[in-house]
């Protein structure tokens, strides 16, 4: 516990510190940091649009029926600044993501960490302020 | 490459070690919510970051990404403090590829130390409202900033090469939100008596002791946001920018902003943008390209269809 007040301590303090970072859109009006997701599927779908990239993975919900959930990216831009490029995620990719649900839409996310099949961790750093962990790539 | 989290040491570069963390970081749990009176603690700022940095590193896991994941890792350069560089003439170059020089969040915090924004009763009106209305900000929209607003995106300065100060035209070309160009004319010519209203208005230009180039602007329309927080301007808006490059890595953006409608009297914020990576350049950013900015929090568009 006293490790995690101290990561959360340092967290604060470097939100507030840096005089936070940001992108284009604001993550607090968007997505519910006290709401996280955890999927696994397949990548249907990848958009490396702007003003943010996303990805499409079709997976199951509790139920068991196919879902298809939106995961937002950070811009191409930002992504293309820290080794991205739009081949990086592909169609029919096998893929685990964590991060943030929408606070209204279903199946949206703003996409944390992917993890392929394949054993690449790839960082998504979407939306900007406000999010619990703050930073935005650039 | 390996998913599986990894001990690594946390960088000596501060904005590297940032990036670091909060990949590691854990999702909160509701639990961890951190009191009032913590949060007070938390006001001791470096001592407590530097705790929670070497905490942290004690810690072997996270669960929103692991250390090296591709793209966690904010890359850098150092500051570079050696002295600007010159155009033949001697003028200061601006050229290269920032970041910053305008506010993001809030204008006031380009104040100088205790100052606050003379705001007028209509301005105070107008902020509490779009303090319930965050969404309207038309930034969101894909609508360009206005000035002196800033993305956290490049731009770049465009100036004539040859050196001469008198050459007609200056350009900022921004990447982000939106790919969008600012013209300043450097002829000496004056604003015109009547003008419409634009969202990066009327620009005209000159150099000071080869230092300090200012960019007086009018033409504005009111409808770009100074800031995140929505401190607003009329069309009566007039700024004078005065930017300066103090060191190779740094341009400082000083602006006096006037603007009678929602200002008791002419206030100046000062700003200061980072220069970028070499080899960096503007990349294309169209933001109406696939713009989803509404749907997830469930917010209307309040510039289409009313």
């Amino acid at each position: 516990m006293r490790t995690k007040h101290g990561v959360l301590f340092a967290i604060f303090g470097l939100v507030v510190g840096s005089g936070a970072a940001f992108a284009h859109h604001s993550f607090s009006t968007e997505y519910d940091g006290s709401k996280t997701f955890n999927i696994k599927g397949t990548v249907s779908k990848v958009e490396w649009t702007n003003p943010h990239a996303r990805f499409y993975v079709d997976t199951t919900d509790e139920s068991g029926k196919t879902v298809t959930w939106n995961m937002e990216l950070a811009s191409p831009s930002a992504l293309a600044r820290n080794g991205w490029t739009s081949r990086t995620l592909k169609v029919g990719d096998q893929v685990t993501v964590t991060g943030y649900a929408a606070k209204v839409a279903p199946y949206r996310g703003d996409a944390r960490s992917v993890i392929t099949a394949d054993g690449r961790s790839l960082f998504g750093g979407a939306s900007d302020d406000g999010r619990p962990e703050g930073g935005q790539p650039q | 490459m390996t998913a599986v989290p990894r001990a690594v040491s946390l960088s000596d570069n501060p904005e590297v070690i940032v990036r670091q963390l909060f990949g590691k970081s854990q999702i909160p749990n509701p639990k961890l919510q951190i009191p009032i009176a913590t949060v007070c603690v938390l006001g001791l700022g470096v001592w407590i970051l530097g705790f929670g940095i070497f905490l942290h590193a004690q810690e072997g896991r996270g669960s929103l990404g692991t250390i090296g994941a591709l793209g966690q890792e904010v890359k850098r350069p150092p500051a570079r403090n050696e002295p600007a560089p010159r155009l033949p003439d001697g003028t200061v170059s601006l050229d290269g590829l920032w970041v910053g020089g305008g506010p993001v969040g809030d204008i006031a915090q380009g104040l100088p130390k205790g100052e606050k924004l003379p705001l007028k009763p209509e301005a105070v009106k107008l902020l509490e409202y779009r303090a319930q209305h965050e969404t309207d900000d038309p930034h969101l929209w894909c609508m360009p900033m206005g000035v002196p607003r800033s993305t956290p995106y490049p731009f770049r300065f465009v100036q004539d090469i040859t050196g001469s100060a008198a050459s007609p035209h200056l350009f900022i070309i921004h990447e982000g939100n939106i790919h969008s160009y600012r013209q300043i004319f450097m002829d000496g010519r004056k604003h015109p008596a009547e003008l419409d209203p634009t969202w990066f208005g009327h620009s005209i230009g000159r150099w000071e002791n080869k230092d300090t180039l200012v960019i007086d602007t009018v033409g504005f329309n009111d409808k770009f946001w100074f800031d995140r927080k929505g401190t607003p301007h009329s069309e009566q808006l007039h700024t004078i920018e005065r930017w300066t490059r103090p060191t190779m890595g740094t341009l400082v953006n000083t602006v006096t902003i006037e603007d009678p409608m929602y200002f008791t009297k002419p206030f100046t914020a000062s700003f200061t943008a980072r220069l970028q990576a070499p080899g960096d350049e503007i990349m294309e950013y169209i933001c109406q390209e696939n713009n989803q900015y509404g749907t997830a929090g469930g917010h209307d568009n309040p510039f289409f269809g009313k």
